[in-house]
């Protein structure tokens, strides 16, 4: 691998290529920990042209190589074992707003809430909102077809992306999807957003924007009970109000985030918050609010409590979405879970999990997308500590056990990527996990994209065979 | 290169296992394939005169082969899944009881089976507030041309588990596999739905659509002579489909009274839309950009008003569907025909639905026929049994 160190720098620049082990740790992680794998280099364009340059290079030294936006993938998607890091976050270009058909063209490596403020000036802002929103990037949300709270009404990444141009690991650039009209044919830009950096790398992105909404009602409602705050989920579901977001968080996250910097005025006795947005047009909007309250005291609120200004409403979101970085106080490490199950069956799930924690001797605090059926169930714990790890791991298997078992899927916006494999046998038949080798190498005949990632090989039986009868006649 | 044999790797095997609920379908693909017979897969038959030059000696008919039947609805969850073979007239009864519906309105009426919908990736004007099936479809089962059977996504309403095969099979035309069933996402009935048009230029509703706070459910351009032939007034018109709780329907309704005087209309005019062409009419959809929509229509609904055509434009997706009367014979008509749709395409996608079977293969370029798209095709259908020739693609 070293001797693609003087060629790349040909291309990047000098400073731009990493080949010492001291330089490449910070690359050894992404926001998965427990998993520390270190490329065998590190490069990273600042253009277009360097980007096509650079893989353009790997394809003709046949090397395998891993994307990277800004590393804050929670499923060890961007970990790149002994294969070269492709990091994609100096493509920051903006490349153009067109408000009037509220969209956006983007590299990869503009950070989400960048083409947020940008979009702003028009009235308008770019609806998925994952956590980590004000660090990852756009180009990392398509590989990872990321989600956030807003989505429950607003949709996922694929729901806002028009076009991709797209860089085949071949070299080849191909576009997908149509910003002027519609396609005919396979929906080849719908399989690439979510492929988790497998099929190729996006050199320029047309997403769609959303216009702010013309007024927004947010609420805190707590619970005595877990079962309550779940009721009151569906019972709102259920009345065809469909809240821009609808976030749940049970007392061990509540009293974390109290305690940090990021401390919301959440309840510390609660059992359960719900923090429910509405919005849309002011018409409207106050008799679905009263439902809501409605519906919330119904199912056995305690209170519900109207933030009465943005800064209110910025604090209560605010102690949301830093929820992960507050549990960063108590321990030194943290899994943030992902696993979806049907609504009706978040009760049920949330008990099972509460039971499997006890059992395996481990603190699981519970913040989610409560209306989507999407956990994240996140534990933190010692990675030192062997034996708290082991403990962690299978405490986790369990829960994802449990949510397949609940009919509900392994991930619902954070992808497979490393950690999540071993649970995609458990999920897919045979056939389709062969399925998804063979369509992986149709993007990728080499398989040199984010290898080892996404689908188990080794439960593919026929992909080896498919790669040499890809090119039908 | 890793070498992929499940059998070889006893520690780790995947434990689900296909149903045999669709063993009928599975048995006739396999038994197509070893004869090398290709297959038109048929579901209720409503479109199978879409002129498409599918060629194939036998017919899949999926609803002989597999009853319609619910396999799992929870209304809690607002998700149901079906067998593809259910009408999307059936989907609605069991769901409207339950205070429920699907926003789905396909061309054709409710009379289309949910696996064609999906197949076909067939939207109409609610597609404006609520998206094409792409949109809505959770998860499909499929038996693909190799006779496997395959499970895309889930049922639940977030899933990016694995590469997404569910957005390859919709819209794929069944060139990948039969769907023999389809998870979707369902919505709470509003408090009150109402269709109201009014007259409006194409260039106000369309300022009107791109700045109201407010989302109808459908906003469709009718060209005059549709808007007449559908009882909805004498002029070109703007019908909207507003759905919400009583003040803000009441607060859209005065909103869009600054386009002129609104009318109610009896909601029954959207299944005359979905189901007004002929058999024989040509029909085919432009696309562009949203801004640039009320310029294209103008121009189109001119020269469809002097054809004796017709048009209806989803606003939002700019996208408008031109209907053309055709008696579907003869090579004077093939080419008069011919010259109308190249005079409407000018600047726009072109999307054919329904042609006179010997204008397709001149008329419209096939799909699907790009490197990576024959690659998709021949891993799931490498035989190419499976509704061969409906893309437009030649043998």
């Amino acid at each position: 691998m070293i001797e693609l160190v003087e060629p790349l720098r040909a291309i990047v620049g000098e400073k731009r290529v990493l080949a010492r082990p001291g330089e490449l740790r910070t690359y050894e992680s992404d926001g998965l920990p427990g998993y520390q794998k270190r490329p065998a280099l590190a490069v990273f364009p600042g253009t277009r042209e360097e980007v096509i340059a650079v893989v353009r290079l790997l394809a003709e030294r046949r090397v395998a190589f891993v994307a990277r936006g800004a590393g804050t993938g929670l499923s060890g998607g961007a970990l790149a074992d002994d294969v070269v890091l492709l990091g994609l976050h100096r493509l920051k270009g903006i490349l153009s707003i067109d408000a009037e058909d509220a969209r956006a063209v983007v590299e990869p490596g503009v950070v989400n809430s960048s083409l947020g403020r940008a979009a702003s000036a028009f009235g308008l802002h770019y609806a998925p909102d994952p956590s980590s929103q004000t660090a990852c990037t756009v180009g990392g949300n398509v590989a990872e077809n990321a989600g956030g709270p807003h989505c429950l009404k607003y949709g996922v990444t694929l729901n806002h992306v028009l076009a991709i141009t797209v860089l085949l690991p071949s070299g080849e650039i191909v576009q997908l999807g149509n910003p002027d009209g519609e396609t005919d044919g396979y929906d080849l830009l719908g399989a690439f957003i979510g492929s988790e950096g497998c099929f190729g790398v996006a050199l320029d992105i047309t997403v769609r924007l959303t216009k702010d909404p013309q007024a927004v009602r947010t609420f805190l409602a707590d619970f005595s009970s877990v079962d309550a705050a779940a009721h009151a989920v569906s019972a709102v579901i259920a009345a065809g109000i469909v809240p821009a977001a609808m976030e749940m968080m049970d007392a061990a996250t509540v009293q974390v985030v109290e305690a940090s910097i990021y401390a919301a005025g959440y309840p510390t006795d609660a059992a359960a918050i719900l923090l429910i947005e509405l919005d849309g047009a002011a018409a409207g909007l106050d008799d679905d609010a009263d439902r809501v309250v409605a519906l919330c005291r119904a199912s056995g609120a305690r209170g519900v409590h109207s933030a009465t200004d943005p800064v209110e409403r910025a604090r209560l979101w605010q102690g949301r979405k830093k929820a992960f970085g507050a549990m960063g106080r108590i321990s030194p490490a943290l899994v943030v879970q992902d696993a979806v199950v049907p609504r009706t069956k978040l009760p049920e799930l949330l008990a099972e999990i509460h039971r499997i924690a006890e059992r395996h001797d481990v603190r699981i605090c519970n913040v989610f997308h409560a209306g989507d059926g999407n956990l994240h169930p996140n534990i933190g714990y010692d990675p030192t500590d062997a034996a708290e790890a082991n403990r962690v791991h299978d405490a986790m298997s369990e829960v994802m056990h449990a949510c397949i078992a609940a009919g509900g899927t392994i991930t619902g916006e954070h992808g497979v990527g490393l950690d999540k494999m071993p649970y995609m046998v458990a999920l897919f038949s045979a056939d389709t996990l062969n399925a998804m080798c063979n369509v992986r190498a149709v993007f990728d005949p080499e398989h040199r994209a984010n290898p080892g990632k996404v689908v188990p090989v080794h439960a593919c039986r026929e992909w080896h065979a498919a790669t040499s009868t890809r090119t039908p006649a | 290169m890793a070498r992929c044999n499940l059998d070889a790797d006893p520690g780790v095997t995947a434990t689900r296992t296909p149903l045999s609920r669709h063993a009928a379908i599975v048995d006739e693909v396999k038994r197509a394939r070893g004869d090398r017979a290709a297959l038109r897969i048929v579901g209720a038959g409503t479109w199978l005169d879409a002129g498409r030059p599918v060629r194939a000696a036998r017919r899949l008919e999926l609803r002989s082969l597999a009853t319609p039947e619910v396999m799992h609805y929870e209304p809690g969850d607002l998700t149901m899944t079906v067998s593809s073979t259910m009408s999307l007239g059936e989907i609605d009864r069991l769901v409207r009881a339950e205070g429920q519906w699907l926003p789905l309105d396909p061309a054709g009426g409710h009379e289309g089976t949910v696996g064609a919908t999906v197949a076909t990736a067939a939207a109409g004007p609610l597609a404006s507030a609520f998206g094409t099936p792409r949109e809505q479809v959770l998860g499909v089962e499929v038996v693909t041309g190799k006779g496997e059977v395959i499970q895309a996504g889930g049922r639940v309403v977030k899933n990016v588990a694995g590469f997404d095969l569910t957005r390859l099979m919709t819209g794929a035309w069944g060139t990948l596999g039969a769907i023999t069933e389809v998870s979707l996402r369902l919505r709470a009935l509003p408090a009150v739905d109402r269709t109201i048009a009014v007259n409006a230029s194409a260039t106000n509703a369309w300022r009107w659509i791109s700045a109201s706070e407010f989302t109808p459910y459908a906003a469709e351009l009718l060209s005059p002579s549709l808007a007449r032939g559908l009882g909805v007034g004498e002029s070109g018109s703007l019908l909207l489909r507003i759905g919400g709780n009583e003040s803000l329907v009441r607060a859209a309704i005065e909103s869009v009274a600054s386009l002129g005087e609104p009318r109610d209309v009896d909601p029954e005019v959207w299944t005359r839309l979905s189901t007004r062409e002929q058999p024989t009419s040509a029909v085919l959809r432009l696309g562009t950009r949203p801004s640039r929509l009320a310029a294209a229509w103008e121009r189109v609904t001119t020269i469809l008003e002097r054809v004796g055509g017709e048009a209806h434009a989803t606003a939002r997706r700019g996208v408008i569907r031109c209907i053309i009367p055709s008696d579907a014979g003869g090579d004077e008509e093939s080419a008069r025909l011919r010259g109308i749709i190249g005079t409407l395409r000018v600047d726009t996608s072109l999307v054919a639905e329904r042609l006179p079977a010997p204008l397709w293969s001149s008329l419209v370029p096939p799909a699907a026929t790009d490197q990576l798209s024959r690659g998709i095709r021949a891993v799931f259908d490498p035989d190419h049994i499976m509704n061969p020739g409906i893309l437009g693609e030649l043998a």
